[in-house]
């Protein structure tokens, strides 16, 4: 009779195991802060519908204290998510080449992260421009 | 004890046993392969190869260049109708590889580019950037699941071979994970299971590169065929040994002495040329440039480095890019392991055992002696290497002979039936009980390893790059103790689950055994030829005594007999084997000799 | 010579299951030298100490794919992993993680090589070519698309780095599926659609979750990871274009 037993380990606590795990866990925890983000966008949007008086509640909703440490808190894991995703990017994408040479993933998460940075700056002047 | 019936079995799932089960599989689906393997298929250290194989390709190429270089190459040694058979097959089995996915390096059109290798007159070498033997193994692998008829044993080790009625009728193995026996019973069977490279100290081979198959079939009657001829690879990693494929010469490395000097223009090379002349300098044979490293080293122009001393091979003129592109495997061996970027310090390099150039005696259709035996690859004596083998060349027979074994063992199968289960049972059982011996009666003292080593060590001082008498009878004398010492060994380990070190008892005996045809086979050759070098009154070719095969036979526990066999000539008479310059005005003298004898 | 004098400390996770009903630690204390690596350490382990101790080896040069084991909880390649990285606080070696050890560090590759079996993983020709019409012809260019992905020697580092397999042995995993993408890339063949119908299920592709460690820890620059996120976004593209083209599909 054979005399195999193979062992099977545990996972339990698996994400601990490596700080490479941990940072993704971090990864995917920060896209519950975009979701977050997203209901209160969408609460302003149910409390604009409600008429102007709801709204303006809203806003003075997110002046609070609270709600700008919430904020910040929410920058700094938008910040960290993006940086993450675009540092995955190049995983996602086909083997490119421009000139005859192959595109290197440094270039891809740069090219990204440059991107996100244009779209920010985009967006602010654009709200500068309303408010003003 | 389990019994699996099979048309064909076949020991050793590296590059020649795999394109043998494909050639069966191909030949007639209805067969039954069994294909084992002391390792994972794609562990098989064809994955070790770097350089490329060799097949005529270019138009400025010929069938007659490429016999020409092996049998020059082989010092005359080589079989010629098994070389012209090999030659003549060469590139249809490289276009078959790749049809089957194999990604060779290729040129800008698309079509397959070839390189530059040593004691080759025209470039003729594929390769897959430096991992050709990785890239054509698991090509092999990989194509061959394709097959259902192909049955896999991984992890079976082979402990011995079932001989009825005057013929292999199969072959007995150990399943690694549970220690069981399985025997499989088949009407033919074909060896691959490599060469024997680790019986010596100092070599480019993997672990399990132990001579299992040539040991089966020797203590069978088959006998092992020229195996005096070592070939020792000129660049190799110091301390390890591991290899530099001669690729980096072939892309147009130099191989510098401690001055800086390219020293092969002092040993018969010369010219030195900036850039690579083919069959001159550092594209020079094997043999050549292994001897002309163990003169630096006499003359104490050799560096002293932490393993000894080594020699330089500068690759830093080819530029970082083209080393990224032609020697990826190489710049990261040399980064990795030694702390070195090619592209901008030599690498230092000593010679180290890489080949077995004999083995299991075989007609140029594989078949041995023994009905219903074939071998194919290292472990074979196919008769194309002679007493050199040309860089390039074995990887080409692997596929070359592994479609002929294939083929030939499949004829074979359909022709004959299992003469007598019954016996063939009781067989197994005997062996069984002696494979077991080896744990349960060893309550010696005797360490395997210590053993391992001090034979590694005394092949090492009796069979090296050049031989001496004394040192020739020393390592024969210490094979004899240690075959004795052997019948006591100490084994820590008596269980059934993966109990490695039971299985590396076995290989232990069959590395002493193959050990000694070696070290008898050189010792009876009063001359020197290819890589068998004397420097004892025994410095010259001496074709009038010994352009013959020598042929060493199993005897039990006393020492092989050595007889000596023909070599087939059949267009090349034995001439001056000269490269560089001098190899060029000899091959005019013969062209002139030649336009002369058809006026 | 001091170097010879240095003395390591090597942890190793031991399971014999004819002995023991779980792992346990044994340390050994290893004189080493600065060129050693961590297969030699187990090596001298196996020859002077302890013959008992098993693991899997043969090229010593990082291509074979044998010896990959977990240093100090990295999946690694004992060949090119040195001594003297742990010297002198000592390493732990483990049998490679997210697979059932059969002994000591030895793990259980049949669900790897049943894996690789099942996605065909051979050239099914686009258009079939006779030996005498010669080679078919593959571009530089053409042959990178894939060579990348063939390098990959099957040790199975990256199967040890991904928890997405740890937690379900279901999912095909980052190996095969760099395999699958492999002879899908290349110009030769023509089978892709055949063998994307398991690269899309729930086992597939989509079983990855992102988390990237496979290409960190491969040995040989495979980047599975790329070959199979590539894949989702191929799978992405089919799954909407099948709305919108008569035929239900680009594949």
């Amino acid at each position: 009779m054979s005399k195999r037993r193979p062992y099977v380990r545990s996972m339990d606590g698996w994400w601990k195991r490596d700080a490479y795990f941990v940072k993704y866990m971090a990864r995917e925890v920060t896209a519950v802060f975009v979701a977050a983000y997203a209901v209160v966008l969408l609460v302003g949007l149910v409390r604009l519908a409600q008429g102007q008086a709801a709204y303006e509640g809203w806003l003075a909703a997110l002046k609070s204290p609270l709600s700008l440490v919430f904020h910040l808190v929410l920058l700094a894991t938008f910040v960290y998510h993006t940086w993450s995703w675009f540092n995955i990017m190049p995983k996602t994408m086909p083997i490119m080449f421009v000139g005859g040479k192959r595109v290197q993933p440094g270039m891809i998460t740069g090219a990204g992260l440059a991107a996100a940075v244009v779209a920010c700056l985009a967006v602010l002047l654009i709200v500068r421009g309303v408010a003003s | 004890m389990e019994v699996y019936k099979a048309d064909v079995a076949i020991v050793g799932a590296g590059g020649g046993g795999l394109r043998a089960a494909i050639a069966v599989a191909e030949a007639d689906p209805t067969l039954k392969i069994a294909l084992i393997s002391k390792v994972y298929p794609m562990r098989s250290h064809t994955v070790a190869a770097e350089g490329g194989a060799a097949g005529v390709t270019r138009p400025d190429d010929s069938l007659e260049y490429h016999f020409n270089d092996t049998v020059h190459g082989g010092d005359w040694l080589c079989e010629q109708d098994v070389v012209e058979y090999f030659v003549a097959h060469s590139h249809e089995e490289m276009v078959q590889m790749e049809h089957w996915g194999c990604p060779w390096s290729r040129k800008d059109d698309g079509h397959v580019n070839v390189r530059a290798f040593g004691g080759m007159k025209i470039e003729r070498t594929w390769f897959a950037a430096d991992k050709t033997g990785f890239h054509m193994l698991h090509t092999l692998f990989q194509t061959s699941i394709k097959y259902p008829s192909i049955k896999r044993f991984d992890e079976y080790f082979c402990s011995d071979l079932m001989v009825e009625d005057g013929r292999c009728q199969g072959v007995l193995a150990i399943q690694i994970a549970t220690g069981e026996f399985t025997l499989i019973e088949a009407k033919a069977v074909i060896i691959a299971t490599g060469g024997a490279g680790r019986v010596f100290r100092e070599n480019t081979n993997g672990g399990i590169v132990t001579g299992d198959g040539m040991a089966l079939a020797y203590r069978h009657g088959v006998p092992l065929r020229d195996m005096e001829f070592m070939q020792y690879h000129p660049t190799c990693m110091p301390g390890t040994g591991l290899l530099f494929t001669e690729a980096c010469r072939g892309e147009g490395g130099f191989l510098l002495n401690k001055d800086g000097y390219r020293y092969l223009q002092d040993y018969g090379l010369g010219p030195a040329e900036p850039s690579p002349r083919n069959k001159a300098m550092e594209l020079g044979p094997r043999d050549r440039l292994s001897q002309a490293f163990w003169h630096e080293k006499r003359k104490g122009r050799t560096v002293e480095g932490p393993h000894g001393a080594v020699v330089n091979l500068d690759l830093r003129h080819l530029g970082a890019a083209k080393l990224h592109e032609r020697l990826p495997l190489i710049c990261e061996l040399a980064e990795e392991f030694l702390g070195v970027d090619p592209a901008h310090t030599p690498i230092p390099v000593l010679p180290a055992v890489h080949y077995t150039m004999g083995g299991i005696l075989a007609d140029g259709k594989t078949a041995s002696s023994l009905p219903g035996l074939y071998s194919v690859g290292e472990c074979s004596s196919v008769g194309i290497h002679g007493a050199n083998r040309l860089g390039s060349n074995s990887l080409t027979e692997l596929i070359v002979f592994g479609k002929v074994a294939g083929v030939e063992a499949a004829k074979f199968a359909r022709s004959v039936s299992i003469s007598n289960p019954a016996a063939i049972e009781k067989q197994a059982e005997a062996a069984r009980t002696r494979a077991l011996d080896v744990v349960t009666q060893s309550r010696g003292k005797e360490r395997l390893a210590v053993l391992r080593t001090e034979m590694a060590q005394s092949m090492e001082n009796g069979c090296g790059i050049y031989r001496l008498e004394s040192d020739m009878q020393a390592t024969c004398d210490k094979l004899r103790e240690l075959r004795e010492r052997y019948r006591n060994l100490k084994i820590d380990d008596h269980s059934k689950v993966y109990n490695t070190e039971w299985l590396l008892s076995i290989e232990l005996g069959y590395l002493l055994e193959v050990a000694e045809a070696i070290v008898h086979s050189a010792l009876n050759r009063k001359e020197s030829r290819g890589s068998h070098q004397r420097l004892d009154g025994f410095e010259e070719r001496d074709d009038v005594n010994y352009l013959k095969h020598s042929l060493a036979y199993y005897t039990g526990d006393g020492p092989p007999r050595i007889e000596y066999g023909d070599v087939k000539i059949t267009k090349s008479t034995p001439g001056t084997r000269a490269y560089g310059a001098a190899g060029e005005e000899a091959e005019a003298a013969e062209r002139e000799r030649e336009g002369a004898g058809n006026d | 010579m001091t170097d010879t004098e240095k003395v390591i400390e090597i942890q190793v996770l031991r399971y014999r299951p004819e002995q023991e009903t779980e792992p346990v630690l044994q340390s050994f204390k290893v004189p080493f030298t600065d060129d050693m690596s961590v297969l030699q350490g187990l090596q001298y382990i196996k020859d002077y100490l302890d013959g008992t101790v098993s693991f899997r080896w043969s090229c010593r040069m990082a291509i074979c794919g044998s010896c990959g084991m977990m240093i100090d909880g990295k999946p690694k390649l004992s060949c090119k992993t040195f001594l003297r990285e742990y010297y002198p606080a000592g390493l732990r070696i483990e049998a490679l993680a997210h697979m059932p050890i059969e002994r000591d560090l030895i793990v259980d590759a049949g669900d790897f090589i049943t894996k690789l079996e099942s996605i065909k993983p051979y050239i099914i020709p686009k258009e079939p070519r006779t030996l005498e019409q010669g080679e078919y012809l593959q571009t530089p260019q053409q042959r990178d698309m894939y060579e990348q992905f063939s390098s990959c020697i099957n040790c199975m580092l990256c199967y040890a780095a991904c928890p997405q397999y740890g937690l379900d042995k279901t999912f095909t995993g980052p190996g095969v599926l760099a395999l699958m993408h492999r002879y899908n890339a290349d110009s030769r063949d023509g089978a892709s659609a055949e063998r994307m119908d398991l690269g899309y299920a729930h086992e597939g592709f989509w079983g990855c979750t992102a988390v990237g460690y496979c290409s960190v820890v491969c040995p040989k620059g495979v980047d599975p990871a790329n070959a199979i996120n590539q894949n989702k976004m191929n799978s992405a593209i089919n799954y909407f274009t099948r709305f919108v083209t008569p035929k239900g599909g680009t594949k």
